[in-house]
């Protein structure tokens, strides 16, 4: 073949791949947010219930779940998390990482404006992560991104992370969890922090617009956001419900279109009003128990092994959440597919009372023991689980004292190690080493909250994180997850479902499972 | 005329003051036996039957998690009513004693503890409650603690006014020069006229520490899970006011006739020693 | 009297202190503060030393007191942690939305409980008085919350009605504001209609066993002449300082109702700010609570004292 032919050839076969790029990032870039529904008109204020306030607006400082929820309609990171928990192309238009994955290049969108009015360029970018990933900030997201370096802004719309170590994660983690891309310099000015309460200038669809504590939150639509034709709606109000019994007779009366209720059965009252409709998505939350090993009696693991197997998580997700979840094993139900140990292969999943007496005589409790189990006020849940738990273990003689803290006091605990026995409600995290890393892996490089200390589960962890292959690390986590059965420092029961009650008028509502509120942008209301 | 219209003119009594009669020996019978009135156990948890309404099984209906209600209230009667009387013991001792010597001694020492009660005051009875409960946490003994602080300066106004009267008498200055000791005087003669008043104020205020007892459970403040208590059962029943309104409705109406009795009571004692 | 109320207004402005560093030290005393919040499950030791720094958490306690003392004497109660709003303004528009429901209770139960209370008195041992006393303790029994739970059930089920939960200042939209006020200032009046039922009651039964009261109608005047004239005349200042008495325990009893009812109101702020460990606003919202509790006791106290001098502290 001669060289014009294979000139022609190549440039060829260069537009298909360009176009192929294109198509995947278009189609990539379709389903952000969820799917688009061709029939959307635009317009419209909607009114939106919700039981959980966020103390500040703040996604820099703020570590508070109730925050994530609804700074990711303001504000955006460089990918976006999508409902099956992989993250897709943001603001970064396309990425590459080096062969050594050391160092990922990052091209970035044009024409991405601030609520401010200015367009984001690469030195925005730069100061946004570099501000986010120095501890000095008091940023509670500064850990997840210990692995890299330096940041550079070679120009305008590329950006290069140089990291010290490989970290298959470094996407996820640049998601809307933590941070966002602000203005160069923005936190340089001194209320700069609190201002972030008044007004947003993030890049997200939508602006604020007010938020008084104890009563409302209001959302703008973004005049100038880069994704033309979104939001749909012009404007949205959080209404903060001081219970759901409140967010009950709301729904019932129409005065709000949209609501997720924190204990799926307190919906179920709504099951028959007309005009309304009750979606029921599985989520990425996990209800937990946690033992600590620094605790007296739970050090010995014949002890643990013995809670859960006496443990019958169905009872116990029948009384907190009337059923409305689903039992896991190791992993949260979002990703049990994709990540979670067949349930079949997990040990210690069924109660077995007669080998957990005989665990307990064996670790020198022959007579039963005593043992204090913590609830946290405002997780509703905890109540019915705890006096359900209580019941339970009361069969294999351990008696269970249960006692209600703060959260404040709860977070204390959690920090200095200090957990013992204890309800858990684990925030969502798409990715295995997200969810186990720090929780589990061994000090110094992880925080160990529970005190497990297990060497090889450790070595798992770091492993892991470092890991891109997919395969690979399907079996490195399966691995990590059978030893977590096996020594129990916790005992993942369930995940509870996100009942999201919806009016007629709204379209096009996808309810994401980490249970933020993504599905805002692309819905739109009908009349 | 009914029985009880004859029973109370024979007595002398209103029919009001009869019903806070019967009342009142309902409440002790709860209080000592609640298990011969209610067999069932209050901390049965039974998910299958939650949320009923009261039926021939269920008297009062069900709990959230499926528990009897009925059991769960009537027992209840000793654990709020107990906690709030022994909380205002605590005060009315803490208090009147305190007030019995600052209004006998005088000088400094009630110069300090009026100050010391008047910082108390200025919190009103509630918010006191939430600052001290929040803070330290929840619980039947923080619960204790705090209503014994709140109510504290009334009983320590009360026995030190009390004190202050009795102490320009004569017959403590008879006593005086008859060469008893100061603590003698204060502790035989003083305290036995100042008691009444700690009394009646007791009764008196057990109603209003009956609802502040009752708001903070309703907060979540109040004794820690399983254990049956009114306001917490209110506040478990709230989530659920539409579906499962008898939760919340019986617990109320116990803590509205519990301090209905006492409350009558207080005004019976009120009239027998003279205004108060 | 002018000594009286200097004593008094100094051992106020004492208490007063005192009572900010009670606050003050309690709250720090206790574990989990607001960074621990803030991070949450995530933080790690530098982020949490970090942000200890820009709160000045890291200073010693007497420091931190005496800064926010010198703050307060200049006027400023600080700034809300988590916020960012000055705390007078989040105190004073909580502040509006408690008062207003006080006042409006107040009104309300005045209407309703003062008529009562003298009707209960003029036709004292009849069964009209009978009813009126029934009402009045039932009413001084039941829990205000259990009462307001009671009426949404009502309202909901029977009359298929339920308050809006964003409140909205009167300013803004009155249909609105009286619709997200009506539940909470009917429990809360039911309670005091019924204390001054009870009150007004009793004093109009002492008033009218007087002698001038028997006198006057022995000389022709007309029972309804005496009674509005000279009776409730008299019993008009006891009335007032009770309900001074009342009016405290409104405004600061007002944390359930709002609790229940979703009103920004002091009592949410400060439940709110406890559980946050927002301290700038639980230490500013705390000392306005008390400087409002000082100055109607300082009345009150005033008020008795003119009628009873054996009760002059």
């Amino acid at each position: 073949m001669n060289a014009r032919i294979a000139g022609w050839a190549g440039r060829l076969a260069g537009a298909a791949i360009a176009a192929m790029l294109a198509t995947t990032a278009l189609a990539q870039d379709a389903m952000l947010y969820g799917k688009s529904d061709p029939a959307a008109k635009s317009g419209g204020k909607l009114m939106v219930g919700s039981l959980t306030e966020p103390p500040a607006l703040d996604p820099y400082h703020q570590g508070a779940d109730a925050r994530i929820r609804v700074t990711v309609l303001a504000y955006q990171g460089l990918f976006y998390e999508d409902a099956s928990g992989q993250a897709v192309p943001l603001l970064a238009e396309s990425y590459a990482m080096s062969a050594d994955g050391l160092s990922y290049t990052f091209k970035l969108r044009r024409g991405v404006k601030f609520h401010t009015g200015q367009v984001m360029t690469a030195a925005d970018v730069k100061y946004s992560y570099d501000y986010l990933r120095d501890s000095k900030n008091g940023s509670p997201g500064a850990g997840d991104l210990s692995t890299v370096d330096s940041i550079e802004a070679p120009d305008d719309h590329t950006v290069v992370f140089r990291l010290s170590r490989k970290n298959g994660l470094l996407p996820i983690t640049l998601t809307h969890r933590y941070g966002g891309v602000i203005p160069k310099d923005y936190f340089a000015t001194p209320d700069a922090r609190t201002r972030l309460n008044e007004v947003s200038v993030g890049t997200g669809p939508f602006k604020l617009r007010q938020f008084r504590q104890n009563s409302v939150l209001v959302f703008e639509k973004f005049k100038d956001y880069w994704q033309a034709g979104l939001p749909h709606v012009d404007e949205v109000t959080f209404a903060f419900m001081p219970n759901s019994a409140a967010m009950v007779v709301a729904a019932q009366n129409r005065r709000i279109d949209l609501g997720i209720f924190t204990r799926p059965q307190d919906a179920e009252q709504l099951a028959r009003v007309p005009g309304v409709r009750l979606v029921r998505t599985p989520s990425m939350n996990q209800k937990a128990i946690d033992l600590g090993s620094e605790h007296p009696a739970l050090k010995d693991v014949r002890v643990r092994q013995a809670i859960a197997l006496a443990v019958d998580k169905d009872a116990v997700m029948k009384a907190s959440i009337a059923g409305y979840g689903q039992v896991i094993g190791t992993m949260v139900a979002g990703m049990q597919d994709r990540w979670g140990l067949p349930l079949a292969e997990v040990p210690n999943q069924k109660p077995d009372l007669d080998r957990a007496r005989r665990l307990l005589a064996e670790a020198g409790h022959p007579n039963g023991l005593e043992i204090e189990l913590t609830t946290i006020i405002g997780y509703d849940w905890m109540d019915a689980g705890a006096v359900t738990i209580a019941d339970q273990l009361q069969r294999i003689g351990i008696k269970v004292n249960i006692r209600k803290i703060e959260l404040g006091v709860w977070v204390r605990n959690f920090q200095s190690r200090q957990m013992g026995f204890t309800f858990n409600d684990w925030p969502s995290s798409p990715d295995p080493s997200l969810l186990f890393y720090r929780h589990f892996r061994a000090q110094p490089l992880g925080a160990d909250f529970r005190n497990w200390n297990n060497a090889r589960a450790s070595e798992l962890l770091d492993r892991g994180r470092e890991e891109s292959d997919y395969a690979t690390r399907r079996g490195i986590y399966n691995e990590f997850q059978k030893i977590m059965a096996e020594e129990v420092p916790t005992i993942m029961m369930f995940s509870a479902d996100l009942l999201t009650v919806e009016r007629d008028r709204v379209r096009n509502h996808q309810q994401h499972p980490t249970g933020w509120y993504f599905g805002l942008v692309k819905a739109w209301l009908a009349e | 005329m009914s029985a009880g219209t004859i029973a109370a003119r024979l007595s002398g009594a209103t029919p009001v003051q009869v019903l806070s009669c019967v009342l009142f020996a309902a409440f002790a019978v709860l209080i000592v036996v609640p298990e011969l009135v209610a067999p069932q156990s209050p901390l049965a948890v039974d998910p299958g039957r939650a949320l009923q309404p009261p039926s021939a099984a269920h008297w009062f209906g069900t709990d959230d998690v499926g528990r009897d209600l009925f059991a769960r209230v009537i027992h209840a009667t000793r654990i709020t009513l107990g906690l709030v009387a022994g909380a205002l013991l605590a005060s009315a001792i803490l208090g009147g004693g305190l007030g019995l010597v600052a209004g006998y001694a005088g000088g400094t020492l009630d110069l300090v503890a009026a100050r010391v009660v008047d910082v108390i005051l200025t919190f009103p009875p509630i918010i006191a409650g939430v600052v001290i409960t929040g803070i330290l946490g929840p619980g039947a003994t923080n619960l204790v603690l705090a209503l014994a602080i709140v109510y504290l300066p009334m009983f320590f106004r009360i026995a030190r006014s009390g004190a202050l009267a009795e102490s320009r008498r004569t017959y403590v200055e008879a006593a005086r020069a008859l060469g008893f000791g100061e603590a003698s005087i204060m502790l035989r003669q003083v305290a036995p006229n100042v008691l009444p008043l700690v009394l009646l104020q007791y009764v008196v205020l057990f109603p209003l520490a009956l609802q502040i007892e009752a708001a903070l459970g309703f907060l979540g403040l109040g004794v820690a899970p399983p254990t049956p208590d009114w306001g917490a059962i209110l506040e478990q029943g709230k989530n659920f006011i539409l579906v499962a309104w008898w939760i919340s409705l019986w617990p109320g109406l116990f803590l509205l006739a519990s301090a209905f009795a006492v409350m009558v009571l207080g005004r019976m004692l009120q009239q027998r020693l003279g205004s108060g | 009297m002018l000594r009286f109320l200097a004593s008094r207004l100094a051992s106020s402005l004492l208490a007063a202190a005192l009572s900010s560093l009670v606050v003050f030290a309690l709250m720090r005393a206790v574990p989990g503060d607001i960074v621990a919040q803030m991070l949450g499950q995530s933080g790690d030791a530098a982020a949490a030393s970090a942000l200890r720094g820009f709160f000045g958490l890291d200073r010693p306690i007497h420091v931190q007191f005496a800064e926010w003392v010198g703050q307060v004497l200049q006027g400023d109660l600080g700034r809300s942690w988590y916020q960012g709003k000055r705390v007078s303004l989040l105190v004073a528009e909580a502040f509006l939305v408690t008062l207003e429901v006080a006042l409006a209770t107040l009104l309300l139960a005045t209407l309703v409980g003062v008529p009562l209370g003298v009707l209960a008195g003029i036709m004292e041992g009849s069964r009209v008085d009978a009813a009126i006393q029934v009402f009045n303790l039932a009413g001084l029994s039941a829990p205000v919350f259990w009462v307001g739970l009671m009426l949404l059930v009502g309202a909901s089920s029977i009359l298929g009605w339920s308050p809006p939960f964003a409140y909205m200042p009167p300013s803004v939209d009155l249909a609105d504001n009286i619709a997200i006020l009506v539940l909470p200032v009917l429990s809360l009046a039911v309670l005091q209609a019924a204390a001054y039922s009870h009150f007004v009651r009793d004093c109009m039964t002492a008033e009218l066993r007087r002698e001038y009261v028997r006198a006057a109608i022995a000389k022709g005047l007309s029972p309804a002449r005496v009674h509005f004239r000279h009776v409730l005349r008299n019993i008009l200042i006891p009335l007032v300082t009770f309900m001074g008495l009342i009016l405290i325990q409104i405004l600061g009893g007002t944390v359930v109702i709002e609790s229940l009812f979703s009103l920004p109101g002091l009592g949410r702020l400060i439940l709110s700010g406890i559980q946050g460990r927002d301290y700038p606003v639980v230490q500013g919202a705390l000392l306005f609570v008390v400087a409002i509790a000082i100055v109607v006791n300082l009345v009150v106290d005033l008020l008795y004292g003119l009628i009873d001098p054996r009760l002059r502290p």
